[in-house]
This record gives C-alpha cells, structure tokens and sequence, in this order.
C-alpha cells in the first residue's frame, strides 16, 4: 500500500502527508506488537486454565489423591480432608468448579498461588520469587553469552568458508549441538571437576556461598559468579553449535545479497559493512529461533540445576515433585510458562524493533 | 537375483553418495557400529549381573589376577599349573565364579568375605598364601594394590611384601570399561543399556512425525478453519516448555512404562515439525505437478499420497531423525533425574545410578558414569552428523526444522 | 593505445585481459580491451549475454569475483590531471576511490538498499565513508538529486527500502550513485527487471541528470534502443573482445562487423535477453576454448577462410570509428542488397 503511493509528486509542501505516513506506519508497528501481545495473553490464559484441569479434574488428579493421603493417615472426616486440602490450593470448597476455575484465574493474574503442602504457612509465590532470579540469571547469562558468540563464529565461519577454521569449528559445532545438556553438564563435572580437580564441585552446591552476606560486594558477587559458573558453561557450550551453524548459513545467504556487494561498491568500510550490513541481517532469522531456544533453554534447567545441585527454579521444581508438594508444582510450573511467554514476547518485539519489514507486514 | 543386485547397488549408490560428506559418513559408520553393539552384540555377551564385593568401581581394564607365593613365581602362571593344588578364592567376589570351570583340577579353599571393606575373607586368604598355607590365590587387580601396597598394619605389610607376588597380572578376561559400584562389568551393561533406550526415541520420534505429518498435511491442504485450528493448537504447545510439563506429568502419573513414557514423548514432540511439513507441503501444493494433478481432478488423498509425499521423503526421513534425538533427550533427561522407570538398565539408568551413588565424584568409579554419557553423546553426535549429510545429498535446499 | 591521456579522458582502458579461473579451465571472459571515456561522455556496452559485459565493468572498480584473474591491461582514472591506475591501488586507496570516483549499479541489484537501514542512514553511511560526516550537509545533497530523480525528497529520505516500489529504488539508488559527484557512473543493465514504462521514466531521469552534473556514463545494455537514446559512443562486445566501438550514429547506421549489424537487424523482444539475437545463426562461443581467428566466424555468413587463422585488428578509415573485420566489404554489400529489397518493395 505505502509502496503504491504515487511517486512522482511535488517535491514541497508535503509536511501533511508526511506526518499521516508516520501515523500509519506507527499504527501498524502498534499492530505488531499489540498482535504479539494478545497471543501472548491466549497463551498464557490456556496454560492456566490447562493447569487447573491438570491439578483438579483429571482422573487421579492430585486434590483427590492428598484427600486419600489425609484420610488414611489421620482417619478424619473426607470434608475435614477436603476443606485442608481446599486451603493450602487455596480455593472454596463449597464453590462450583467453574467458579474454582475463575477463583484460580484471578489468583494467579494477583500472583496468589497457594500456600506449600509439606512446608504449611509458606507462600508458593514467595519461594518462587527466591528461586526463580537466579534460574534467569543463570540462563539468562548463558544464553546471551551463546547468542552473541555465536553471531560473531558463525560470521567467521562464513567469512572463512571452506578453510580448515571452518570445518573445524563445523565439527565442533555440531558436537556441542549433538549432545544433550546434560551430558554436557555431567561430562563437566567428570572432566573439569573430578578428573582435573579445576572446581571443587562439591563445594558449588546452591547458588551462593552462605558465609558472604547477600548484598553489593566482592566475595558475595564472586560466589555468586563461581556457583553459576557451571551451569553458565553448560548452557553456552550446549547451545552454541546451534547459533553458530544457523549464523553461518544466513551469513553465507547474506553475503551473497545485492546490498553488501553494493555496499562494498559504495566504499564503505569493512567495520561498518560487517556489523550494520551482514551482522545485522543475518542475526535476524536466529532472534525467531531465539523464541525457541529460551524455552528450551529455561525447561532443561530443570536436570541441568539438579545435576550442579544449583538452587534455581527448576530445583525447586525437582524438589516438590518428588516430595509431592503439589501447590508449588502448580505453581511453578504456571510461572515456568509465563517465564517463557514473557522472554518470547521480549524477542518478538525486540525482533520487530530490529526489522522494519515487520512493523509494517506483521510477519517473520 | 536381480531384485538383490538392484537393492545391493542402491544402497552402494547411497553410501557412496553418504562419503562424500566426510562427517555424514563418520556419523553413518558410527550408527552401524551402535546398531551392532546395541542389537546384536547383546546375544553373545551376557549381562553381568553378579555383584562382586571387592570389584566395586574397579578401574577401566582391572581384572582378576593370580597371586602366589614369591618362590612360585615361576612354577604356577595358569590355571593349568596348578593342577591338583590349593587355591584361594574369597566368597561374594569374582573368584568363586572365575574357579567354577577348574573346581574338578584343583582345590577350592574358600575365604569368607566379611562386610567390612577391608574384611578379613581377603587378608586371611594373603596370610594363608604368603605362609604356604594354599598354594595361590585369585584375587582381583584393584584389590591387590588396595591390601598390599596401601597395607597399614607394618607387621602385615612387611609379611605380603616378602611373600607375595603376582605371577599372572593377565589371568582373567579384563573389565573394559571397569566395574560399577557393585562389582559388575559396566562393557557388558553398555552392550544392554541401548536396545530399550533407542526403541523407545524411534518409537517416540516416529509418533511425532507421523502426527506432525498429518496434522500438517493437512492444515496445509484443507486449509480455513481446520488449518487455523491446528496452527493455533501447534503455537500453543509450542510455547509450553515441554521438558518441565513432563516432569511435571510425571509427577502426576508415575511413569512405570518406558513405552508409554516412548508414545508420551512422541505425543507432545510434534509441533514444531508440524510447522516445517505444512509449510513443505504448502510450497510443494504450488509445483507444476501438483496442479497438474488438480487440474486432473484426482482426489486429495490422491495428490497427497502420490504425488507430495514422494517428494517430502528425505525431509521428513532427515527430521525424522532429528525427531529421534529429540525423544532420546527427554527420555534420559527423565530418567536421570529419577522420573521414568529405571527397572531396565538402559544407559539413562546407569547414568541415573552413577550419580546418585557418587560415583561422579569418585575418580576410580568415573567410568560407570562416564561410559554412559559417552555412549549417548557420541549416539547423538552420529544422529545429527547423519541427518545433516542426508540434508546435503537429498536436497541442500530443504532446512530442517530446528 | 599508449598515448598520452588528453585532459577530457576520464577512463582509459588499456589491452585489459581477464580470465575466471573455474574447475573446467580458464574462460577468458576479456581479451585485449581497450576504449576511451570522455568527460560528459555516454558510452554503451551491447553484446549478448555471456560476452562479458559485466567482466569488464566490475574490473572498473575492481569487484570481480574471486575466481577472476586480470591477467594484463590498465585502468586508468584521471581526475584533475592525476592519472591514477586502478588495478594498483592499495585496498585503502581502492576504498576510497569507490563512489566518490567511479560509482556503480549493479545488473539485477533489486536489493541494492540495505532492507533494515532507512535510506537517510544509507546515504550518510556512503558519506561517511569518504570523510563526510556534516549530516546537514549530506541531507541538503541528498534531497537534492532525490528531487532531480523526481522523487519525494523528504519522504523518500527518510523511508525504509520495503517501504519503496522497484521503480523508486532505482532511482534512489541513482540519486545514491551521484551522491559524491563521481566522474564515471556505470549502469549494468539498470532497467532489466523493470517494467517499460519505468525503464522510460529511468532513462529520462539519467538523461537530465548527466546534463546537469555532467559526469560520464557507462551503460550497459542489450536493448539496443535504449543505448541508442543514452549513448554518445557504442561498442560492441563479443566472447569477450570488442568487435566495434563508434559513434552512436555511424554504428547504427552504418555498422562495419556483421555481429553489429546482425544486432541490429535482429527483432527485440522484451527482456528476453536470450531471444533477442535470434536473427544470428548458432550460439556464443564456449570461453575456455574459443574459436581460432576471429572469435566470431563459426557465426558469419562473410566468414573465409582467412577469418579462422587470422585475429582482425580493430581498424577503420575514420579514426573513431573502428571495427575488427576481415570482410567489412562484404557486409556492405549485402547491406546495399538488403537496401535495395527494401526500396523495391
Ligand atoms: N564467476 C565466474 N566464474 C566463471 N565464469 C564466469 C563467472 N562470471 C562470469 N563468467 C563467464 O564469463 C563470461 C562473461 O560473463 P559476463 O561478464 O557476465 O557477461 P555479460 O555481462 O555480457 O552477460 C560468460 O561466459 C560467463 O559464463
Ligand atoms: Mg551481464
């Protein structure tokens, strides 16, 4: 549409339509991000609302097998049973189940996720609001240091395509995708930790050293830096394959474009043409995977935080599974997705900011 | 006979073509090895299932060996010199099974293991040796260095050193890969563990890539309401992390099946290939033959069957295979924290076991984790070298979806 | 060609070979090239696909493909009397002589703009890049030729390339090209991809452009019709070699090769490159072993025996004007002949 406009026009006094070609352009960068966010929300709204069912309606869902629990253990009445297990999932248990169903939806968008079954009194949003940090921290850091190493091999890789740098980095690239995080993770620990005695894995329990108090200083920032250390490595090596392989085929798609050859012509200096031109194109197909790989990413903490026994949200996880505490499983796992949601909106839009074309189309 | 002769030279075709791509053929060599080792190595070695006390965590190649009095160093080297003489065994360790073929040629004298570590069955049998009482002794390699050079009593020490030597450092078969922490030969589990485990994956990737084969066929050629249905239904497991959804439903419903864990898995990896197929098929929908077949008025079933099909093989067969690594992910990733059945000793429960019992951190011990990490990654490694090489020969053009 | 370059020469050309090194052997691409560009002047380049027309203007700046090797010859610039040899410029100094010398539009660069960079950041990036760094300046410049191209200036300015149809790319690109006020601007096919009637508006663009900022052209084309409305100076190129090279009146009306005239004779069809020298029997020769004598007898109907052992030189009686044939004489019969047909009828 904008493209149709007619061209040949008068060169002054066009501040009017300037101003309504901005309106529009903007509108639909406003539909963009307003698309990405209504998906965002259905999402969310289904994992929900799947949870609930999980949780209460499914044949041996978990309220009827603690009522069951509670029965035999301490022979008291099923209404005494359920109305107990009714307040640590927090819901009335004289309600309907469809007005639980909206009871629950409210609770969660107030973040309000019940209380702990084994630890009675403990808020589950407060123990994910301690966990939780460092699982993004540690993720976090990993992915963006992935990310951007990637970029910048994978750019190698296609500048020096063919050269023995280049099949070697292949091989290893496709070694490190190859193999499951968490072997990658225990291989860490065999190799680095145990057979060269680099890191006293058995010292990096948790995710900081208890003796430095928690605060702005040295010894707390580098225990903190020395426990995520591992679980940081094996996020980076396990991923990184993945972005350098997928870099260096759009930077090889990229350098054959018309416009870095004309850039070339243009006499633009290599730096400028490296970063503004290829770089910048051809990370753009790896933001879409990004979408992918931080949910990914976030899910394999789960084993890969139990393997280095750091205390993130997925430990957390672990641990109320196999003790059975079902409110914190609930309620973990709905702020796991939103996690997941959340970061995927972050890509989208920053992916929106980064390509003009999808502003205006509203498509990758 | 020349059915056999076309399918010969067709796979000598595909191999030939396979080895142009160095990698893709390592990878293709390295499946046929595991296809070896994991199906039909398991009918001639069995599965050791013997705990052995002393052997526990024995190092990679320990094996047992015969121990003699030092004046005999070079009268009794085998089994066979020792004909009519006394030899020592200690209960609940390798020695009693390794003398079992010999009991009718020699003499067993058994010493009793104790359930101290350093019990008294293996230091009695070193003192009956080193004074003459029997005539030698089988003892197990690790354990020799363990109760002879690592001797803290002097007195003991002094009497092993003087008397004792090992004529035969090479008497029984040596543990490839070590042993794990009850004494069993970790090789002969290696040989077992990947039967189970690769069925379950194949199993598990094959159901992805059917339900993402047809639910994509057909989003992409019906189209409207049922292709919004199933694109929407397809984002919205997709956005879902799978991995904590099935530690999640496995602490929900206790997976006691590992094939149901396999069609599980299978049943929640479809979407993102799902994705890849309608958009194939949606592009193969605009080809030339396609139309022509439309235009023909052959029916859907038709034009799906014969005519885009055909033309997805290599694709869906390279993201089959990715599929697979897929399944195999989760599956172990489940099975290593302790969430999916760990009756059948697949290298995901040997895995499971090396770290919960320590052997982690036990640098003697590290082969029975390390072998089973090793064993996976490596399978990965040649899956993915595979599939990417078949994505070079068939069709550079067609990517895979992840 | 080794006099010495009159001031008005901007380009010299001299005896430039080139050969694509490829896994079946050399093709040599370009063979003995030499032509002279004057300033203000319009050169087209016509010739079929595959005679190595693009060859020769990448090597102008030196952005042939890996593969290619220049194996003799010069490329001499001359701006204010410095006579500088492109083939031997330091990577900085080739840098910097890109644009701001000799500026380029690439055959079939549909993309040429940068899709995630407003075109106002493509200019000043090309400014920039030469030492330019007053943006204000640079915006006034280019609001300039983007009017002189007959766009909206500040909306152009300030737009993404998708936001632009091909038509007005093209010309921004042109606008683009000018920028730095370059002396020689080439054009490789600019108006293939587009439709007819933006070829036209192009071409008159180009046109009016040259008249203002008089900087030499070098156009690449094989519609003859437009060489014929852009250039002051055709040649010829075939399998590499230029067969002639005249004034655009005297080569279309009085072609001395037979590839020329047979060229000429042939009916155009639209942006059908292959189609359009149909009326010449057979096909371009194959580069890595071309024909012995003059590369184009296995074609010509004039051809003797002497055109398969002898290379003609390009000669001819007026001294601009040249033509590499043995049998000009024949041509000229048979177009007397065909002349008189035509009166006939
Ligand atoms: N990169 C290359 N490698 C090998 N041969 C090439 C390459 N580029 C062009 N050629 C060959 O060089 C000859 C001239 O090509 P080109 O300059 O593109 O001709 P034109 O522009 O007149 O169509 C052709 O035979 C072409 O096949
Ligand atoms: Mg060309």
């Amino acid at each position: 549409m904008v493209s149709q406009t007619p061209d040949v026009v008068a060169a002054t006094g066009q501040a009017n339509m300037l101003d309504r070609l901005y309106d529009s352009v903007l509108n639909i960068y406003r539909n963009h991000t307003f698309r990405v966010i209504i998906q965002a929300i259905i999402t969310v709204w289904a994992v929900v609302t799947f949870t609930f069912f999980l949780v209460r309606l499914m044949p041996g869902n978990p309220i009827d097998v603690l009522i069951e629990q509670i029965l035999v253990q301490e022979g008291i009445s099923y209404q005494e049973a359920y109305d107990r297990v009714a307040a640590s999932f927090d819901f009335d248990p004289d309600a309907t189940a469809l007005d639980q169903y909206f009871d629950w939806f409210g609770d969660v968008l107030r973040l309000d996720l019940g209380t702990s079954i084994t630890s009675p009194g403990t808020r589950v949003v407060d123990e994910i609001a301690r966990y939780l940090p460092w699982t993004l921290f540690a993720v976090g850091s990993g992915l963006l240091i992935s990310f951007v190493l990637g970029i910048v091999l994978g750019m190698t890789m296609a500048y020096y395509r063919n050269s023995p740098l280049d099949h070697i980095l292949s091989l290893f690239a496709s070694f490190m995708t190859g193999v499951p995080n968490y072997i990658w993770g225990l291989l860490i620990i065999i190799i680095l930790g145990i057979q060269l005695n680099w890191f006293n894995v058995g010292a990096l329990r948790g995710t900081y050293d208890v003796n430095t108090t928690p605060g702005f200083n040295l010894p707390f920032i580098v225990s903190v830096l020395e426990h995520a250390l591992l679980p940081i490595i094996t996020y980076v090596v396990s991923t990184l394959g993945g972005w350098m392989l997928n870099m260096k085929s759009s930077t090889m798609s990229v350098l054959n474009d018309d416009y870095v050859n004309v850039a070339e012509a243009r006499g633009l200096k290599d730096s400028r043409i490296i970063t503004a031109y290829v770089g910048r194109n051809a990370s753009l197909p790896l933001f879409t995977q990004l979408t992918i790989s931080i949910g990914f990413v976030l899910g394999s903490g789960v084993v890969i935080e139990e393997i280095f026994v750091y205390w993130g949200l997925g430990h957390y996880l672990f641990a109320s599974i196999t003790t059975r505490d079902y409110t914190s499983m609930q309620g973990v796992f709905v702020i796991l997705v939103i996690t997941v949601v959340f970061a995927n909106l972050i890509a989208d839009l920053t992916y929106g900011f980064l390509d003009p074309r999808v502003r205006v189309s509203g498509q990758k | 006979m020349s059915v056999i002769n076309s399918i010969f030279s067709s796979i000598w075709n595909f191999i030939k073509r396979i080895s142009k791509n160095k990698a893709g053929f390592v990878g293709f060599i390295g499946l046929i090895i595991y296809f070896i080792v994991t199906f039909i190595m398991p009918s001639f070695v069995d599965f050791d299932d013997e705990p052995k006390l002393d052997e526990i965590t024995g190092p990679i190649g320990s094996r047992i060996v015969l121990a003699v009095h030092v004046d005999d160093v070079d009268t009794y080297k085998t089994m066979e010199d020792l004909e009519g003489k006394t030899v020592g065994v200690v209960s609940q360790t390798g020695g009693p099974i390794f003398i079992e073929p010999y009991e009718d040629t020699v003499n067993v004298e058994t010493f009793r293991w104790n359930s101290r570590r350093d019990g008294p069955g293996i230091q009695a049998g070193l003192i009956a040796l080193a004074n003459r009482e029997i005539d030698a002794m089988l003892i197990f390699s690790k354990s020799v260095t363990e109760y002879i050079d690592n001797q803290e009593d002097p007195e003991l020490r002094q009497l092993f050193e003087d008397n004792i030597a090992i004529s035969n450092p090479t008497l029984g078969p040596p543990h490839l890969l070590g042993t794990d922490t009850q004494g069993r030969d970790i090789a002969t589990h290696i040989v077992h563990g990947g039967r189970l485990l690769i069925l379950t994956a194949v199993l598990g990737g094959v159901i992805s890539t059917m339900i993402a084969l047809v639910f994509g066929s057909l989003s992409a050629l019906f189209g409207g309401v049922l292709d919004n249905v199933l694109t929407a239904l397809t984002n919205l497991i997709l956005a879902i992390p799978r991995f904590p959804l099935l530690v999640v439903l496995a602490g929900l419903i206790s997976f006691d099946n590992t094939l149901f864990l396999g069609v599980l898995i299978g049943l929640l990896g479809w979407p993102a290939l799902m994705r890849a197929i309608r958009a194939q098929v949606l592009s193969l929908r605009e080809r030339d033959f396609v139309e022509a077949a439309q235009s023909l008025g052959l029916s859907t079933t038709h034009i799906m069957l014969r005519e885009i099909l055909p033309n997805m093989i290599s694709f869906v067969a390279i993201n089959l295979i990715f599929s697979i690594t897929f399944a195999m992910y989760e599956q172990i990733g489940l099975v290593v924290l302790g969430l999916a059945p760990i009756s059948d000793y697949t290298w995901g429960v040997m895995l499971y076991f090396g770290r919960t019992r320590g052997t982690l951190f036990n640098a003697d011990g590290a082969s029975m984790a390390l072998a089973p990490v090793l064993a996976i990654a490596l399978f990965q490694v040649c899956l993915v070298l595979f599939a990417r090489a078949l994505e070079e020969v068939f069709d550079p053009r067609l990517r895979s979806a992840v | 060609m080794s006099q010495p370059m009159n001031d008005d020469v901007v380009l010299r050309v001299d005896d430039l070979s080139i050969v694509y090194q490829t896994k079946r052997g050399n093709v040599q691409a370009t063979t003995n090239i030499s032509f002279d560009l004057k300033r203000g002047q319009a050169m087209a380049l016509i010739g079929e696909s595959g005679s190595g027309k693009t060859t020769v203007s990448l090597s102008l700046i030196r952005k042939l493909p890996k593969n290619a090797l220049i194996t003799q010859g010069q490329v001499l610039y001359q701006r204010d009397g410095n006579v500088r040899d492109v083939l031997k410029l330091s990577k900085r100094e080739l840098r910097e002589f890109r644009w701001k010398d000799c500026a380029m539009v690439f055959q079939g660069s549909q993309n040429a703009f940068n899709p995630v960079l407003k075109i106002r950041t493509q200019f000043e990036d090309t400014a920039r890049a030469h030492g330019w760094t007053d943006k204000n300046a640079v915006r006034e410049r280019a609001l300039e030729l983007l009017r002189l191209v007959r766009l909206d200036p500040e909306r152009v300015y300030e737009a993404y390339p998708h936001e632009l149809s091909g038509g007005m790319k093209q010309r921004t690109l042109l606008a683009l090209g000018v920028l730095l006020n370059p002396q020689v601007v080439i054009l490789d096919e600019p108006t293939t991809a587009l439709d007819i009637l933006t070829q036209r508006a192009i071409i008159d663009v180009l046109n009016e452009m040259q008249q203002r900022l008089n900087f030499s052209i070098i156009f690449i084309s094989h519609d003859l019709s437009l060489a014929a409305e852009m250039a002051d100076v055709v040649a010829t190129v075939y399998a590499g070699e230029i067969v002639e090279i005249g004034p655009v009146n005297d080569m279309f009306y009085d072609p001395q090769h037979p590839y020329t005239h047979g060229l000429l004779t042939s009916v155009p069809k639209l942006d059908h490159e292959q189609d359009f020298v149909s009326s010449i029997a057979g096909a371009p020769p194959n580069l890595i072993s071309p024909p012995s004598g003059c590369k184009f007898h296995p074609r010509c109907p004039y051809a003797t025996d002497k055109c398969s052992e002898d290379d003609p030189t390009l000669t001819g009686e007026k001294p601009d004007h040249l033509a590499a044939c043995w049998n000009k004489d024949a041509l000229l019969e048979a177009r007397e002949e065909i002349a008189r047909k035509e009166l006939a009828q």
